[in-house]
């Protein structure tokens, strides 16, 4: 007979969850903060972008993105309770699934929208777009291969690269056969991310980016880039080349960043937003809404956010004694880092125009989901470190 | 534990990269957002704010009593967005609003299908309640937009004078032309803010600034009196073939112009299809040698200088020599002895010349001048000739005498009724008026400045040119006969001149004119009719002397002048 004292008593979930000394009091409040405070303004952005819309009611965009939010705080809560080492033995097979649905995506049961056959429809007007699930995936295999260093030495074995680098190709193959460029550029920039934070040798890099220039000339000289792709990089070149066709996106883009001043029109005041001028407001363009509305002081708060995810994110990265959740967290930051540079980027005229969403603020489903688990990584990570030192 | 080494540093330079390219977003924004800003603000207006003219409803012109004969009446154009119109719906569209609006279906289903187009005019000046009707059938792409139409009531009624709008809502002739700004107000503007799919955009601010409406304009016309004056001319130019004809009625002691009648005149309901030299106001327009009804200056000229007295008398032959030319009176005689009034009154050629060489060319011409001959009458009348008169220094040997009696020089009908007034109102010209005044939206009047008087003779020379005028109408030989009205003393002298015409490179045809005042004791109206090239007959006193009797007995009943007996006490 055992005593009953013995025996730890087992505590009750949500008292693990939230109670005293719990997993989720020990994450990472500023990073969290952070992403709560762009979501509330990726919120009031989508509002505002969506309500006039002839075709749903004002509100009915806005109330699927906090249905989207929602669920995502919980992906990101489950994700952040789960031990790194499990994470890592379970790659593979995250891995494997991503896959399988980027497989499922290319063929007649997946759905065309805005000339990418990228979807996949759950029915009720649900839909899911497997390409964004494949980023966190190839993080986590990544990480799993290249942690373990090659015997005496701090750098990952040759094969376990080879493995990598042939894993990532799948990736980005089957995303480019939707075809994705944007979610392919975010594969491959974690792809090289992962690799420099797991510290191969400079040659390796070399390797892959000689690689990745090779590659990007093959595509364009092979004409394996869409008509409208190309005229983007043109337009990005030369705004005024077609100011009405590719050149719009951009120039309304900047009118209605550049209208909006210091202070902003103010929430649902933003003419050139309210008047549909920018394409694609709700997403790829969103941070238009907070340049015309909220004004600089507006725009340079979310990038300042933005800002503080990837700081927190790589001091995560650089806390963690453990080569795997380092990984992990470094790939994270380069996808978040990437995403929000070419985001932002393309709407303030610095950098072409290519269909990614911002990070937390943009309206989207899977991408949502997709963003919480990787700060949901971070957090488990911050939250096993800090385990380990207490 | 495990250390990375190499792999932190890599953190921090990523941690240095990342915090680059964020203050390289920082410095963009400052500089779209700041230094930029105004360029952006002004290109997001220019693509949102849509201005649109609202237009200002155009001021009526009416008669002296306020009978409109110009007024602005609510109208509606209907326009197409073909872009917008459903392509099932085009045939429904055509035919509706073929039989509403009374347009062809194949122009306006041509229209409909150009679906690039955003705005198209199917038509213009509709009945609101039409387009009411037509805007109920809620058409998609089919729209009605507020404008305004000019309507003339009277149709011909003063048309030459008042004038027309044209399709772009400027006054093209007459008064509507001449005092177009004055007519047409102040056009407001707004302007809303348009989204990219072409609707208002939803909590947008609009700026409005209202339209003022044009002042009424108010003329010193009788509706009556020209309608009177408007019949009897048309009659006797059709009856007598001539070309045109003008009726003047004024005022003797203002200069008022009551009527200001053209034959043929302009019908302001479809003046599209009136030529352009029919278009003006000949009464104030048209030039022509005014023959005897000259006379009267000269006689003016030499009674002021003292030279000559009514009862002075002359030898009169019917033919004169006058430098290279003789020049004849209208019948031939024999030498007569006549006193200057039977001269003027039976308008005799010979007898003015002896009277008028009393004087030099200089006095002539002052006296020309002094009663308005060479200049504007200064009534601002739209479309105004100031006529032709040479100056005495330039006066060939002949012309000193032919300009005594009216040929040689060119003069306006409104110039030479602008003498008879001086004459009746004791020699005190008052430069002829149209305006009585302005009203604005509330309907105050802002009388026009009474016209400037200026004494050109004195009251006895006008009391004694009356006298013989008298004559003219009532003497046993007047040539003025035709012009007496029972009842009431008249005053007037018959014209017949040879009329130049540009045509036959000389004189073809005649200028027959009536013109004078009465009652003669104590003149209130003055009336000039004048008749261009008539066939049949050409004499001021057998042609034109009947329309000045018929429009001034229908003037003195309808200004309610009583009779005074139509015996003149003077001999």
């Amino acid at each position: 007979m055992i005593p009953v004292s013995a025996v730890p008593r087992r505590r009750s979930l949500a008292s693990r969850a939230v109670g005293e000394g719990s997993a989720l009091r020990r994450m990472d409040g500023i990073l969290l903060v952070a992403v709560a405070a762009l979501c509330v303004i990726g919120t009031m952005l989508v509002w505002s972008s969506t309500r006039t819309w002839a075709s749903v009611e004002p509100t009915g965009l806005v109330k699927k993105h906090v249905l989207n939010l929602g669920i995502g705080s919980a992906l990101l809560s489950a994700v952040a309770l789960v031990d790194p080492h499990r994470l890592r033995a379970y790659a593979p097979v995250v891995y494997a699934v991503a896959m399988l649905a980027l497989i499922v995506v290319v063929t007649p049961i997946g759905t065309t929208v805005n000339g990418s056959h990228s979807w996949i429809m759950l029915g009720g007007g649900f839909a899911m777009q497997p390409s964004e699930l494949a980023k966190p995936a190839l993080i986590l295999l990544l990480a799993m291969l290249l942690a373990e260093p090659a015997e005496g030495t701090d750098r990952p074995k040759t094969l376990d690269i080879m493995f990598g680098l042939a894993a990532a190709g799948l990736a980005m193959a089957l995303v480019m056969l939707q075809p994705d460029l944007g979610t392919t550029m975010v594969l491959s920039v974690i792809t090289g991310g992962v690799l420099i934070f797991s510290g191969v040798r400079k040659r390796w890099i070399g390797l892959v980016l000689a690689a990745a220039v090779i590659g990007a000339g093959l595509v364009w000289s092979l004409g394996l880039l869409q008509p409208y792709q190309v005229a983007r990089f043109t337009a990005f070149l030369n705004p005024a080349s077609d100011p009405r066709g590719v050149g719009y996106n951009s120039t309304q883009a900047l009118i209605a960043i550049g209208s909006g001043e210091v202070y902003g029109k103010g929430l649902f005041h933003g003419g050139q937003t309210t008047g549909r001028f920018v394409p694609e407001q709700h997403t790829d363009f969103i941070f238009t809404v907070a340049g015309e509305e909220f004004g600089f002081l507006g725009a340079a708060t979310v990038i300042a956010l933005l800002g503080v995810v990837l700081l927190r994110g790589l001091r995560i990265a650089r806390a963690c004694e453990d080569r795997f959740g380092a990984l992990v967290a470094g790939g994270v930051v380069c996808w978040f880092a990437f995403q929000m540079f070419i985001n932002v980027g393309m709407t303030i005229g610095i950098m072409p125009i290519t269909g990614l969403p911002l990070p937390f603020v943009s309206y989207g489903g899977t991408a949502t989901f997709a963003n919480m688990i990787g700060i949901g990584f971070l957090q488990a990570i911050h939250i096993r470190e800090r385990s380990y030192m207490g | 534990m495990l250390r990375l080494g190499d792999p932190s540093r890599r953190i921090n330079v990523a941690l240095v990269v990342m915090a680059f390219v964020l203050s390289l977003f920082a410095g963009r924004l400052v500089q779209l957002q700041g230094l930029d800003s105004r360029s952006f603000q002004a290109k997001a207006a220019q693509q949102r704010v849509q201005p649109e003219t609202l237009p200002a409803r155009r001021g009526s012109i009416t008669d002296v009593n306020g009978h409109e004969l110009a007024l602005t009446s609510e109208a509606r154009e209907i326009y197409l967005d073909p872009h917008e119109v459903r392509v099932s719906q085009r045939d429904l569209i055509a035919t509706t609003l073929a039989a509403e609006l009374g347009r062809p279906k194949e122009e306006i289903a041509a229209k409909l299908a150009q679906a690039d187009k955003r705005y198209l005019v199917v038509a213009k000046d509709v009945d609101p309640l039409r387009a009411r009707k037509i805007m109920g059938l809620g058409f998609r792409g089919v729209g009605s937009k507020a404008t305004y139409r000019r309507l003339y009531p009277g149709g011909t009624l003063a048309g030459g004078l008042v004038g027309f709008v044209g399709d772009e809502g400027f006054g093209l002739e007459g008064l509507e032309q001449a005092y177009n700004k004055l007519l047409a107000g102040q056009d407001g503007q707004q302007s809303i803010e348009i989204g990219r799919d072409g609707q208002r955009i939803p909590m947008t601010r609009s700026t409005r600034v209202a339209p003022v409406p044009g002042r009424e304009l108010r003329l010193t016309i009788d509706r009556y009196i020209q309608w009177a004056a408007q019949q009897a001319i048309a009659k006797q130019v059709k009856a007598t073939g001539a070309r045109s004809g003008s009726v003047i009625v004024m005022d003797t002691r203002t200069g008022q112009i009551i009527a200001m009648a053209n034959a043929p005149e302009v019908d302001l309901r479809s003046w599209q299809k009136v030529t352009a030299e029919q278009r003006g106001n000949r009464a104030a327009a048209e030039v022509f040698e005014p023959g005897s009804t000259n006379k009267v200056i000269t006689a003016a000229a030499a009674l002021e200088a003292g030279v000559v007295a009514p009862g002075t008398i002359f030898r009169v032959p019917d033919n004169i020599q006058c430098a290279d030319r003789t020049l004849r009176d209208a019948h031939p005689h024999p030498p007569e002895q006549m006193t200057y009034a039977e001269i003027l009154g039976e308008s005799s050629n010979v007898g003015t010349i002896l009277a008028g060489q009393k004087i030099t060319n200089q006095r002539l011409y002052d006296m020309f001048r002094s009663f308005g001959f060479g200049a504007k009458s200064g009534g601002a009348l739209p479309g105004e000739e100031a006529g032709l008169l040479p100056k005495w220094q330039d006066w060939s040997g002949s012309q000193r005498c032919t300009i005594m009696y009216g040929q040689g020089i060119s003069v306006t009908a409104l110039q030479l009724a602008s003498v008879y007034q001086t004459i009746a109102n004791g020699g005190v010209r008052i430069a002829p008026s149209i305006v009585a005044g302005t009203t604005d939206q509330h309907d105050r009047l802002t009388p026009a400045a009474p016209g400037k008087p200026t004494r050109v003779i004195s009251a006895l020379t006008a009391r004694q040119l009356t006298a013989m005028l008298e004559g003219a109408v009532s003497g046993q030989d007047g040539t003025g006969n035709a012009a007496a009205i029972d009842g009431y003393r008249v005053a007037g002298k018959t014209g017949t001149a040879m009329r130049y015409d540009q045509k036959c490179a000389g004189y073809c045809g005649y200028t027959a004119t009536f013109v004078g005042f009465t009652p003669a004791e104590a003149p209130r109206l003055m009336a000039l009719a004048v008749i261009q090239d008539p066939k049949k007959d050409h004499y001021g006193g057998t042609i034109a002397a009947p329309v000045f009797k018929d429009v001034m007995t229908f003037a003195l009943k309808t200004k309610k002048i009583p009779p005074t007996g139509s015996t003149s006490v003077l001999p």
